[in-house]
């Protein structure tokens, strides 16, 4: 049973936003280190594709073939894996389920978490310390101390079992994005705000037409990292949901995954092809929108 | 970068939540008497296995064809290990089923003392049905106070399939090889993995989950001590002459790499990397096509004779769940999913036993038509459970430990490391 | 913190703001948040604790159950348990392998990267992905390589580890400690890459002039100024770390050849659902609580210092 949760926590100094496609080191003069420099990189992306590499052509094979040979592939190849997924597992539902469970948590932690951001950052109030310091609290402690005081709250206290609330309710907003919307707001410049309050803005105005405008690019760093929590979630909605047709698609894919896959003809294959189905749509997702992927938000000020 | 929190306003808050939280926790109980006469639609969970699923489908649309105003919605948990947590946590928040079809013997001690189990007793003709249809065997699962919370439902006795082609390409006997005793098992197995005809001769999974001694230790342990459970009469059994046999046969093998200290991720038996499987009767469904199996009774020290041979049941049992409303209909629901048509049922699809009395004598025609599962049948009439002692789960835990240590890495003596497991076992059951 | 500034404000309302802050809507735009943060965290982590001091197990709504206060009984069960002080101790060696290779890794790999004009998406991209898929699917392919006759033993032959690496005792750990390294190191390479560049050029050019080669302007320019990074890295390595459960759980169920890979959260993770104690298991939660504090002040001190 898996757990993920992307963690990161952040220098508060702000610091000049930064550009990920613009080279600040000066060129390196030196054909050699270039192609020093190239080697490590290409070594670190193998070393870092490879498994995935395998694991597409192990969910292919209709043979289990874990010989050196059998890296390459020579025939032996079939879809009959991913079709057996498709009758076992209903695909489409599952990802309508993941999609509501990871959507309502993105809803949440846009609208409630830049809120929080924005507040931390910017205004001053009573208990502003001690709420950060409840932030950092939270990445540190470990789910599974939470976990079942938080079942008994959601399930018999509020009855949301087998609900798409009571799987989103434990990671609706999300802290890590609280923090990088905290982050960004810390960066922009004081003279918008302090100019704004001088001429008399009420502070729910300078949140609408000041702060809003100017976070896009947060947003989509927030939207992506957000993502991948409760997209790849297991362990919560599989105690959640008992309804084969709740369950997001990591659970249905880890459940056939244990279960229904030893008894498959090429077992190695069907787990593999299991574990391909699952792992596609985040990478799609992240290679499709890591242009917009900023360094800046969650790191930028990572200077004193 | 951090700043130390005013701790002033922390302590309040904590203490709030606190008290708040002491103010919960208990709430007003249900009225027992009146669930159990009630009637109206009810839930049930079944196993994720296969086979079970399409009986449990079958057997719910025969009943709610009957049944309009008592309908039965049936929900699918996971059938392995998990399944304990998932029921717990249910019961913890008060929605666990009327009926669950994958109730581990070795769990109901826990969920009883969480108040999750409704005693079959208390049920209008409840114990006497238990005892009528099961018999004799049936008196270990009934629990420390007397009381029947589960009702045994099948089981798989396990015992040794044996790949023949494995044992012809080793040069052993196919029809009716020599394994009853531990010299023959450890003879066989030897001459198995030194003529390269697969590279283990058994495979049983060395990892430390609580319940792999039931599929290595405990069968021949059962054996071997004619019927004794690893507790008996709240005193661990383990270190006995008896139990330091079993574990010095299944050390040598490990030791003589016979099997494997290293977990096969998927089926050694089915994927032809091991000539044996400790396996109950589901196994046949699997390997049915693939392998051309056979069948043997674990073996003895002595060699025992087959008709005299115990082993470990292997049962799921059905319980009803104090969250229950419905029991009236849950109760009859219970009964209808364990009489003889449905367990008949249940044997043509799933080829798992029915735990009732002399099922040869009962569905004639099934073992005339399978002659393979007589033996599974004969074997089922002499099958031991897990004990029902309080702190089942950690016992076997730590059994499992100090047999892993011991027995499978070798990195302490057996008798030392026993003796004190046993210690801490009994110590574990003497509790309530 | 950046310095607001004042504005002037009138009479009652300056007792107002200042009982609540100057800005008290703050408040209101942090109550949500607040409220999440009291019911699906505080609640859970105060009765956690109130757990650990108490003979306590979950019952079904209703039933009645005795619930005596044991006072430090549940920490002295769980000092003197072997298995939980040697999960603990597998969480060391963990960390010790875990933080210094993502730490080295990542700036390498970083400052190769950032310096890199072609193909950057595609290394981005690669770098990437394994932290963003789901462990239960990698782990699938990772067990099937590391498997006794999986590829890496069929390529290192006869050097391959004999039992092979997540059944032997002292390289199951170690083996996790590599996995984790590897899935997590696409964020660590994200941070230091942000942090390389508020680097200023003057600072390299500077140490071009002074005729300091690659290595040397690595060393002396890149590490120093990356600092703060370098803090921001272990302690994010360190509490992830500590709070290890999904990749022992997967990748050697029940905790490795005995108990050589169970982690201190898959400990809570058996004992308080799996065996029924969730008070034993809160008492080591709270335990690994503190001392992730501890050791995140420790090592921020540490590097911050010289």
């Amino acid at each position: 049973m898996a757990l993920d949760h992307p963690e990161s926590t952040v220098a508060t100094a702000p610091g000049p936003p930064a550009d990920l496609d613009r080279t600040t080191s000066p060129q390196m003069p030196g054909r050699r280190r270039g192609v020093l420099r190239a080697l490590i990189l290409l070594l670190g992306a193998f070393v870092f594709l490879f498994p995935f590499y395998y694991m597409l052509i192990g969910s292919l094979q209709a043979e289990p073939d874990t010989s050196l040979s059998g890296v390459v592939p020579k025939g032996n190849l079939t879809l009959e894996n991913y079709s057996e997924i498709n009758g076992a597992v209903n695909l489409g539902r599952s990802l309508v389920n993941s999609g509501i469970f990871t959507g309502g948590v993105l809803l949440f932690t846009v609208v409630f978490g830049l809120l929080a951001g924005y507040a931390l950052a910017r205004l001053q109030f009573r208990g502003r310390g001690t709420i950060f310091a409840l932030v950092l609290l939270v990445q540190v402690v470990p789910f599974q101390l939470l976990l079942i005081p938080l079942y008994v709250l959601i399930v018999r206290s509020y009855n949301l079992a087998d609900s798409y609330l009571g799987m989103i309710l434990p990671f609706a907003i999300n802290t890590t994005a609280v923090f990088i919307f905290r982050q960004f707001f810390l960066q922009l410049p004081d003279d918008l705000f302090s100019a704004a309050r001088i001429d008399g803005a009420g502070e729910l105005r300078i949140l609408w037409s000041i702060a809003i405008p100017l976070v896009r690019p947060a947003l989509l760093t927030t939207i992506l990292l957000t993502f991948i929590g409760p997209w790849n979630e297991f362990l919560w909605p599989f105690l959640v949901t008992k309804q084969a047709d709740m369950q997001p698609l990591a659970v249905s894919l880890a459940n056939y995954i244990s279960n229904v896959a030893a008894r498959a003809a090429n077992p190695y294959g069907a787990v593999l092809a299991g574990a391909c189905v699952l792992a596609a749509p985040a990478v799609i997702l992240f290679v499709a929108f890591q242009r917009s992927f900023r360094t800046s938000d969650i790191g930028s000020g990572v200077k004193g | 970068m951090k700043r130390m929190p005013p701790a002033l306003t922390l302590v309040p808050a904590l203490a709030l939540v606190l008290t708040a939280t002491a103010a919960c926790g208990g709430g007003g109980g249900g009225d027992a008497q009146e669930a159990a006469k009630a009637t109206g639609p009810i839930k049930v969970w079944l196993s994720n296995n296969k086979e079970e699923v399409a009986w449990g489908k079958a057997m719910v649309e025969a009943w709610n064809a009957a049944h309009a105003d008592q309908k039965i919605t049936a929900e699918e948990i996971p059938a392995g290990k998990s399944s304990e947590e998932v029921i717990g946590a249910a019961i913890t928040a008060g929605n666990a089923p009327c009926l669950i079809f994958n109730t581990a013997p070795a769990a109901v001690p826990q969920f009883q003392k969480q108040g999750g189990l409704v005693p079959l007793d208390d049920l209008d003709g409840g114990k006497a049905y238990v005892e009528d249809r099961t018999g004799s065997v049936a008196e270990q699962y009934k629990s420390p106070d007397g009381k029947y919370y589960q009702i045994p439902w099948k089981s798989n006795p396990v015992m040794i399939f044996y790949n023949k082609k494995v044992f012809a390409k080793a040069g052993l006997d196919t029809e009716a090889p020599k394994l009853a005793t531990y010299d023959d098992f450890l003879a066989a197995s030897r001459k198995i993995v030194q003529s390269k005809a697969a590279s283990a001769a058994i495979f049983p999974a060395p990892s430390s989950e609580f319940f792999q001694s039931w599929f290595d230790f405990y069968p021949l342990f059962i054996a071997e001590t004619d019927g004794k459970q690893l507790v008996a009469d709240k005193k661990a059994q383990f270190d006995s002459p008896e139990g330091l046999r079993v574990a010095g046969m299944w050390k040598t093998m490990y030791d003589e790499g016979l099997a494997p200290r290293e977990k096969y991720n998927g089926d050694a038996f089915g994927d032809g990397k091991s000539a044996m499987a400790i396996v109950g009767p589901w196994a046949i469904a699997v390997y049915g096509e693939k392998i051309d199996w056979g069948v043997a009774p674990v073996p003895t020290s002595t060699g025992k004779p087959a008709e005299a041979i115990k082993t470990f049941s292997d049962a799921k049992n059905v319980a009803m769940y104090s969250a229950c409303t419905n029991r009236g209909t849950a109760w009859e629901v219970l009964k209808f999913a364990t009489s003889k048509e449905q367990d008949g049922k249940l044997l043509e699809v799933t080829g798992q036993m029915p735990l009732r009395k002399d099922i040869t004598a009962a569905y004639p025609e099934y073992f005339s038509k399978k002659p393979d599962y007589k033996t599974f049948a004969a074997q089922a009439a002499r099958t031991v459970e897990v004990p029902n002692v309080p702190n089942s789960v950690t016992i076997w835990q730590t059994f499992r430990d100090a047999y892993s240590e011991s027995v499978i890495f070798g990195k302490k003596p057996v008798d030392e490391t026993f003796k004190a497991a046993a210690e801490k076992v009994t110590a574990l059951a003497g509790q309530s | 913190m950046s310095q607001m500034s004042t504005a002037t404000l009138a009479g009652p309302r300056r007792r107002v703001t200042t009982l609540l802050g100057r800005h008290p809507v703050g408040m209101v735009f942090v109550t949500p948040y607040v409220l999440f943060l009291a019911a699906v965290f505080a609640y859970p982590l105060g009765f956690a604790v109130w757990m650990s001091f108490h003979d306590y197990f979950f019952a079904a709504p209703g039933a009645i159950v005795d619930r005596p206060f044991v006072g430090l009984d549940n920490y002295k069960t769980v000092l003197t348990d072997p298995a939980v002080r040697r999960s603990f101790y597998n969480i060391v060696i963990f960390l010790v392998i875990n933080v210094p290779l993502t730490v080295v890794l990542a700036l390498v790999l970083a400052t190769a990267l950032n310096a890199a004009i072609r193909g950057r998406t595609f290394l981005r991209v690669a770098y990437y992905v394994p932290y963003v898929t789901a462990s239960v699917a990698v782990v699938g392919v990772w067990l099937f390589l590391f498997s006794a006759d999986g590829l890496v033993n069929s390529l290192l032959g006869p050097l391959a580890p004999d039992p092979s690496w997540l059944v032997n005792e002292s390289l199951a750990m170690p083996t996790i400690a590599i996995f984790v390294t590897w899935k997590q190191l696409g964020f660590f390479i994200l941070l230091y890459l942000a942090a390389l560049q508020n680097i200023p050029k003057e600072l390299y050019e500077s140490a071009a002039m002074d005729g300091a080669g690659p290595l040397r302007t690595f060393w002396s320019v890149v590490v120093p100024a990356v600092r703060p990074a370098t803090t921001l890295v272990v302690i994010l390595a360190t509490i992830t770390g500590a709070n290890l459960f999904t990749e022992p759980y997967l990748l050697t169920g029940g905790g490795g050849p005995n108990g050589a890979s169970a982690s201190p959260v898959l400990l809570m993770y058996q004992r308080g659902v799996e065996q029924g104690n969730p008070d034993v298991a809160a008492a080591i939660g709270v335990l690994l609580v503190i001392g992730v504090i501890l050791i995140s002040l420790v090592n921020r001190r540490l590097i911050e210092r010289d």
